[in-house]
């Protein structure tokens, strides 16, 4: 076995015609590349960076700063922890109930209940629109003197405080942000029920199974790939999020997002490396759930 | 010292607004200077930025341009930009390749980029200015630190406290008579009675509440306290501070409930619409109400901000100085500093103003006769004070005043009750930047 094994690998190796390499080298090496000097360099660049002094300017300016960015973060900024809960409760949002609303939409459409091409049609709309767009929109519609507010007979003095009430403008950005995402995660899934062999539900139709269980045991399972990526891009539209905010709020911080800091403290006049040190800390927070999750399931399907 | 002084030279010119003939003869001596540059220039381009305006800053800038290339021979090629982005961006554009000469920002936003070597040194050509600029203005204009002026100043304008006269008589008062604190007081209270927003705030931007900050500091603290504290001199968490928060949480209640949701056009709105008492803003938005109605325009009126110490009076004013810097990387650094003289000097003022500029000059040789009611309400209310704050964000450097500052005044209007944790933060937050 084991001899046969490297000899095929031999052969395959081999097998390789010169086009073949250079055709390979083309495809794997420029990518790579391209990753790293566009990717990992400016991500260790602003490593190093967050560790440091600096207004972005000269580079004779550049003071080593030790830790000092983040003892300042973790210690003095109150910004970050409500930057923090944010998120968390963004990723939070969107695991409990975007994520899951998404797929149930995409198992229903699937099931072609009444009228499923106009629920698709109508679900699908707003992922056509960039975040940014989406906070044009909804924006001039609850702001103070926005069209919403004037329905309900409300001018600028008296019209309800929404963006600026931490009470409730916390579930009405997510509420905005999961319109999209709920869209978004139900075509992803329905791109893949589409791909799952009827004969399976079928089956287990015959044998009697529910249609819970039928969705759990059949569709779940064959959909592993699908599921992996869905939920990646959950984490990852919840800690990046951003677009939405800015657009509402502008660059200040009234509804606190780690990437919102990042920008604040990074970019235009406010430039120091803590903006630098909150990049790293998101980094940090996006890449370790992600591999994590990625070995995990990798494993799996190695079993 | 010097400063108390330039201030009356300054007061006098604006008493004898008629001087205007005057300082243009003593701005002529400059002519010399540029005409020799002229021939040097000749066949040159010059590149010019506008910062925001829309059509009437673009037809400001072609009159003063043109009337540059007539004069020298140069060609400029101008270009209008979003003003948040250019300042946004400032930094980077400077290093790579800016215009020549632009229009922007005294005080810490032109200091600082000066020291860093992004823009030149203009001592020459405010020293051949000299006739025609008060010294108030080129001490507003100079860098504290190097002591150099990267700027020559143009226009400025006053924060005031704007109201309706119509409004003011309504609930019976003068408007004509908001002195102190208790008139006030009475004036928000009054209004609110009506059903009305006594003082209106917004705080959206993050920088639309700091005018109010400013100027109950200067008030409560007085001048020298507020730019020491400003500048790491004095502690956030001092008594003095927490008592000017003590003033500024009096305000609250006259409050609009949506402070946060708006920004500076909101407050404005609420003004045009008669739906509040009173306001703490730069003068610059008249112009809005003038666009509404001639009506609303005459209705207007600004008084300086009441006093509350009287040991201060009503000495101080945010009134930020705006000027014509020119880009170290410019192409043609010469050109650029000649084309900022230009814009400075009387010649290149009776230009802009002949194009619909209504801004204030600080220029001697600004004719201020023809001046409206209201337009001479904002010189007298400039008048009254002997020290200007160019406005926090100005006075400050710019990795403390919109990260940190900011949200904290945002934070203090959202619960006024942890004003002093608040301020611990700022605190920490200032002994944790980087000394330099």
């Amino acid at each position: 076995m084991k001899s046969a094994a490297t000899v095929q690998k031999k052969r395959s190796r081999r097998s390789l015609s010169k086009t073949d390499r250079f055709t390979l080298a083309t495809f794997v090496g420029i990518p790579t590349l391209l990753q790293i000097i566009l990717l990992w360099v400016p991500a260790v660049v602003t490593i190093i960076l967050s560790f440091t002094y600096w207004n972005g300017i000269r580079l004779k300016d550049i003071q080593w700063a030790g830790i000092q960015n983040y003892k300042n973060i973790f210690v003095n900024n109150p910004l970050f922890y409500q930057a923090l809960k944010n998120n968390a409760i963004w990723l939070a949002f969107f695991v409990v109930i975007a994520t899951p609303l998404g797929i149930l939409l995409a198992y229903q459409i699937d099931r072609g209940i009444k009228g499923h091409a106009f629920y698709e049609s109508i679900y699908y709309l707003p992922v056509v629109l960039s975040l940014a767009v989406i906070g044009i929109i909804w924006n001039f519609m609850l702001q103070p003197g926005g069209f919403v507010q004037g329905l309900m007979g409300r001018d600028i003095g008296n019209a309800i405080s929404i963006w600026g009430n931490p009470k409730i403008n916390t579930w009405v950005i997510l509420g905005i942000a999961s319109w999209r995402h709920i869209g978004y995660i139900m075509l992803l899934y329905l791109s893949g029920l589409k791909s799952v062999d009827p004969a399976l539900k079928e089956a287990a139709a015959i044998d009697g199974a529910t249609d819970w269980e039928i969705f759990r045991k059949i569709i779940l399972p064959t959909m592993q790939p699908v599921n992996i990526i869905i939920v990646v891009i959950t984490l990852i539209e919840s800690l990046r999020a951003f677009d939405l905010v800015y657009i509402i709020y502008g660059s200040p911080t009234i509804f606190p997002l780690l990437n919102l800091l990042v920008f604040q403290n990074f970019a235009g006049q406010g430039i120091s490396m803590k903006g630098a040190a909150y990049a790293v800390i998101l980094l940090i927070l996006c890449i370790v759930p992600i591999i994590t999750y990625l070995r995990i399931s990798f494993q799996e399907d190695l079993k | 010292m010097s400063e108390e002084k330039n201030i009356v030279s300054r007061r006098s010119v604006l008493k004898g607004a008629a001087v205007g003939g005057a300082a243009l003869a003593a701005g002529s001596s400059l002519s010399a200077g540029t005409a020799s540059a002229a021939t040097r220039l000749k066949g040159s381009t010059v590149k010019w930025t506008t910062r925001g305006g829309g059509a009437t800053g673009d037809a400001i800038a072609k009159a003063v341009n043109d009337a540059f290339t007539k004069k020298t021979g140069a060609k400029v090629v101008a270009q209008q930009v979003n003003s948040d982005d250019f300042q946004n961006n400032f930094a980077q554009i400077m290093q790579g390749s800016p215009d020549d000469a632009f229009g922007w920002m005294a005080g810490y936003r032109s200091n600082h980029f000066g020291e860093l070597g992004l823009l030149e040194d203009l001592t020459r050509e405010i020293n051949r200015l000299k006739g025609s600029l008060p010294t108030a203005a080129i001490k507003g204009a100079t860098s504290p630190v190097s002591k150099k002026p990267y700027i020559i100043p143009t226009t400025y304008y006053p924060w005031g406290l704007h109201y309706r006269k119509s409004m003011v008589k309504d609930i019976g008062m003068n408007p004509e008579k908001i002195n102190n604190w208790d008139d006030f007081v009475k004036l928000m209270t009054l209004t609110q009675k009506k059903g009305l927003v006594g003082y209106s705030l917004g705080a959206k931007g993050g920088w639309e509440a700091m005018g109010t900050f400013d100027i109950l500091n200067a008030r409560v603290n007085g001048y020298k306290y507020h730019i020491d504290l400003l500048n790491g001199r004095a502690k956030w968490t001092d008594a003095r501070t927490k008592e000017t928060f003590k003033y500024f949480a009096q305000l609250i209640p006259f409050m609009n409930e949506n402070v946060i949701d708006i920004s500076w056009d909101g407050m404005r709105d609420l003004l045009l619409q008669k739906k509040t008492g009173a306001m703490m803003m730069g003068s610059w938005f008249a112009n809005d109400f003038k666009a509404k109605s001639q009506a609303d325009y005459d209705d207007l009126w600004v008084v300086p901000f009441p006093e509350i110490n009287p040991k201060f009076g009503v000495d101080t004013i945010d009134a930020p100085l705006d000027g014509i810097s020119v880009a170290k990387n410019g192409k043609n650094v010469e050109g650029g500093k000649a084309l900022a003289e230009f814009w400075a000097s009387p010649e290149g003022i009776a230009q802009a103003v002949k194009a619909g500029d209504t801004n204030i000059y600080v220029s001697k040789s600004f004719d201020t006769s023809s001046y409206d009611a209201f337009n001479k309400q904002k010189l007298a209310v400039l008048a009254s004070a002997k020290n200007i704050m160019f406005f926090l964000d100005r006075d400050a450097r710019g990795d403390f005043a919109g990260p940190i500052v900011g949200p904290a005044i945002q934070n203090f209007i959202k619960k006024p009750s942890d004003i002093n944790k608040i301020l611990e933060n700022v605190q920490a937050q200032w002994d944790a930047l980087p000394k330099n």
